[in-house]
């Protein structure tokens, strides 16, 4: 008997232990728990609980709340709801003595009596403060837009009335939504912290509705929505509206217009040289470019004729008279120099055909420069070859040649330099037909100064050897009626000289621009039976342009000119390379060496 | 009649001294290092208010960021059941705005100057343990890093403010003593709760000085209103 007592109570106390433990009960039905917990302003707070499907609970004090604030180090002690409010929804309110932020609070929904939890809680206050919504909002027309189309607004509103902004214990932010009546989304404002905002660009005679809502800086839970607020404007439509578009387009017409002009005006240099590119043109010094052209030969060299400049060349006639009358006496040193002639004769070379050189000029057909010492008697002047184009040589040639390709002359004088060089080397006169280079001056020798073109087209060289150059040149004695055409198969001779130390590009050039004319067997015979026009010529045996007298280069079409590029050490023209177009045969630019001419030579 | 005008001239002057924002004289202590800046008390405060708010903002963002991180984590507890347990506990700012309205100038801008005091070692220690987790967004670590920067400048801020509101010297080395120091041995948590638990204080003191100061502030501008619950 007493142990069963004793076991009673033993179970007894046990349940009593037992009954001490949380129980919560779980099953299919909702619990009773909290739905919400809000402060409006950061001073109170309030937490809403349901009954869920236990509606036998609803009764008041069915269901308590308890809760902890935990304060330092103290867990704190559990108290009952201070306020249980009825409305609606099962309230439990805190007012502001109960209330304090930055402290973890802790709530429990239980039942009557306490002993089963349904819900529990815990948060700061300062988390769960949703704002009431902005008041007083009302909205003032700023402008409207000329066109009567749109204008702007300035939006006013008040912080909720509950918040205490101005004390500073509550930072609110606000947002700003707008739309049009018809539309479907609000436009969203920026995050404002004032309590006024402008609205841009609202389109007139249509109604807008603006909302606000706020939220607390730094935090994220939004209040609800203010009511909203309707702006309308109305402004008559007119017609006007119209007009200022097309003036406003215009008037960006125009002024892009006249931005142009003053852009191609003002600088003027650097847009012309990009949209119009200079073309150069023939330039001699003091000579108008337009008495180079076809037809005015004479007015030019009249003007030739009577410069300062050219005076002094006239001193040394009578030295190159003399050179030269040797020579043209001599048929054999003709020969010999034939290639100066070739170079600086300027009849165009039809078949048979040869240059017509003015044999009474005393080498003042070749360009030469007042600087030249009496001494020096050639032609050429090396300060003439050094790039500048505007004293170039002007053979005479009839209209076709003078055109704006200084290279030929400037080739021809290249030719040509070598061959001053070696004259002067020489020194000696009677030893013209045995140089390498052959005088240019000795056939030209016969010509007179006036008559003489300024420029000279090498266009063949002949089989001996000898430069045809291009018509152009009038010739006493005789008139080539044929023009040579330049863009005839060309074949020309290549001997390239042993005797110089290079072979120029010019040279090669030179000849592979010469037409070939299969007259190359005639020359020698034209040569000699004139007297003033002189043709390519075949050259003396000396002459090692005379070392393959039948062999003929059947070059392709080369370009008829090439640019003087500089003058080297000794005297020899280096030539454009880019000037050059082979369409056959790919010319070596820069120098040739004997080599590989002869390798180019059949 | 003329005395008392004079008189009344110069209590008027004196009694404004302060809320009008004259600027103060710029006196250097004695082996003061600091430079002699002549500020405003307003715009002082509007400047110390807004650097407040910027890392009250950075705080939040650091915050959501770590939550974020952590989400295959189940373990999220929002306040460990209510316990307290921020470091900075022991420094007492009451919660309502009653309670902290009745509480001297000089008792609440020493508890910010602790606070703010107290944070600059952890939040050193939480820019390191950061590294050791995996898949840290750069945001984060900026984030941390750029709060921790700007912590000590924050001070420098108070104190100059305690210099100007209170007329008080150098008493930095005062308050460092009663300061607690952050103890970096782990306790009962685990390192990504107290991680977690160490930004959600902070944001929380972020927050605690930013309301403090604006108090501060009105207090400063409108006396008697601001007084007035």
């Amino acid at each position: 008997m007493a142990t069963q007592w004793i076991f009673l109570w033993l179970i007894s106390s046990i349940g009593c232990l037992a009954a001490d433990e949380v129980i919560t009960i779980k099953g299919s039905q909702k619990l009773p728990h909290f739905t919400t917990c809000r402060s409006p302003e950061q001073e109170t707070f309030s937490c809403w609980w349901s009954v869920g499907d236990y509606t036998n609970l609803t009764g008041p004090g069915m269901l308590r709340v308890f809760y902890k604030r935990s304060f330092k180090n103290t867990g704190g002690e559990w108290n009952e709801c201070p306020d249980y409010r009825v409305g609606i929804e099962n309230e439990c309110y805190f007012n502001t003595t109960y209330t304090s932020i930055w402290v973890p609070y802790n709530l429990e929904l239980r039942s009557e009596n306490k002993d089963v939890l349904y819900d529990e809680r815990s948060f700061n206050v300062e988390d769960i403060v949703i704002p009431d919504p902005p008041v007083n909002l009302n909205w003032t027309l700023l402008n409207t837009s000329q066109t009567g189309l749109h204008y702007d607004i300035l939006l006013r509103w008040e912080a909720p009335p509950t918040a205490d902004v101005a004390k500073g214990w509550i930072t609110l932010i606000y947002e700003v939504q707008y739309r049009a009546v018809n539309d479907t989304e609000w436009k969203v404002m920026e995050h404002e912290k004032e309590s006024y905002l402008s609205i841009y660009g609202l389109k007139t005679n249509t109604i807008y509705e603006i909302r606000i809502r706020c939220l607390q800086l730094n935090f994220d839970k939004f209040s609800r929505f203010s009511d909203i607020v309707y702006v309308y404007n109305f402004v008559p439509v007119t017609k006007e509206s119209t007009f200022p578009v097309a003036f406003v387009l215009i008037f960006i017409v125009v002024g892009v217009a006249i931005v142009l002009m003053l852009i191609i005006f003002t600088r003027q240099h650097r847009l012309m040289m990009l949209l119009l590119p200079p073309v150069p043109i023939p330039k001699i010094k003091g000579i108008d470019p337009e008495l180079l052209k076809k037809g005015k030969l004479d007015e030019l060299n009249s003007i030739l004729s009577n410069q300062q400049t050219y005076k002094t060349e006239f001193t040394n006639d009578d030295l190159w008279v003399e050179f030269i009358e040797l020579d043209i006496d001599d048929p054999d040193e003709k020969l010999g120099h034939s290639d100066t002639h070739r170079l600086l004769s300027l009849e165009h070379l039809k078949s048979g055909k040869s240059l017509s050189m003015k044999d009474d000029d005393s080498g003042r057909a070749s360009c030469y420069e007042p600087e030249i010492p009496e001494m020096d008697s050639l032609p050429f002047n090396v300060n003439l070859m050094e790039g500048n184009p505007e004293k170039a040589c002007v053979l005479n040639s009839e209209g076709t040649v003078p055109n704006p390709d200084l290279s030929s002359p400037n080739a021809t004088q290249a030719k040509a330099e070598p061959e001053k060089a070696k004259i002067e080397s020489s020194g000696s006169e009677e030893n013209m037909p045995v140089r390498p280079y052959p005088l240019i001056q000795t056939q030209m020798s016969n010509q007179s100064w006036a008559n003489m073109d300024f420029y000279a087209q090498v266009s063949d060289i002949t089989p001996a050897g000898g430069v045809l150059l291009s018509p152009g040149q009038q010739c006493k004695s005789e008139k080539t009626p044929e023009k040579e055409k330049p863009a005839e198969a060309k074949k020309y001779q290549f001997a390239m000289t042993s005797d110089s130390a290079y072979t120029s590009e010019i040279d090669a050039k030179k000849l592979s621009a010469i037409p070939a004319t299969n007259e190359n067997d005639q020359n020698p015979e034209k040569d000699l039976s004139k007297e003033n026009c002189i043709s390519t010529e075949n050259q003396s045996e000396e002459s090692p342009y005379t070392a393959n007298e039948t062999t003929v280069i059947t070059m392709p079409p080369v370009s008829d000119y090439t640019s003087v590029h500089m003058v080297d050490s000794q005297h020899s023209l280096l030539l454009n390379p880019t000037a050059v177009q082979t369409k056959d045969m790919s010319m070596q630019v820069g120098y040739l060496t004997p080599d590989q001419m002869s390798s180019i030579m059949p | 009649m003329i005395i008392f005008q004079v008189s009344t001239w110069f209590f008027v002057l004196s009694q404004t001294w302060g809320t009008l924002g004259y600027p103060l004289e710029c006196k250097d202590e004695q082996g003061s290092s600091n430079r002699c800046i002549s500020i405003p008390l307003d715009k002082l405060f509007d400047r110390v208010i807004q650097h407040v708010e910027l890392i009250s903002r950075v705080s939040e963002e650091c915050c959501s960021l770590f939550e974020e991180m952590l989400v295959p984590f189940p373990l999220q507890p929002k306040t460990s059941r209510g316990v307290n347990i921020c470091i900075t506990k022991a420094i007492p700012v009451p919660g309502s705005k009653s309670e902290i309205q009745q509480i001297s100038d000089k008792w609440l801008l020493h508890s910010v100057l602790m606070l703010v005091q107290t944070w600059i070692e952890p939040l050193t220690y939480l820019q390191e343990t950061l590294n050791r987790y995996d898949d840290v967004p750069d945001a984060l670590l900026n984030k941390t890093k750029w709060v921790s920067d700007k912590l000590p400048s924050l001070e420098q801020g108070i104190v100059l403010l305690i210099k100007k509101m209170l007329q008080e010297g150098f008493l930095m080395t005062e308050l460092q003593q009663t300061l607690t120091h952050f103890n970096k041995q782990p306790e009962v948590l685990e390192s990504t709760l107290r991680d977690y638990t160490l930004f959600n204080c902070f944001k929380k003191d972020a927050h605690k000085i930013e309301t403090i100061l604006k108090l501060l502030k009105c207090r400063r501008n409108h006396k008697l209103s601001c007084l007035l619950y």
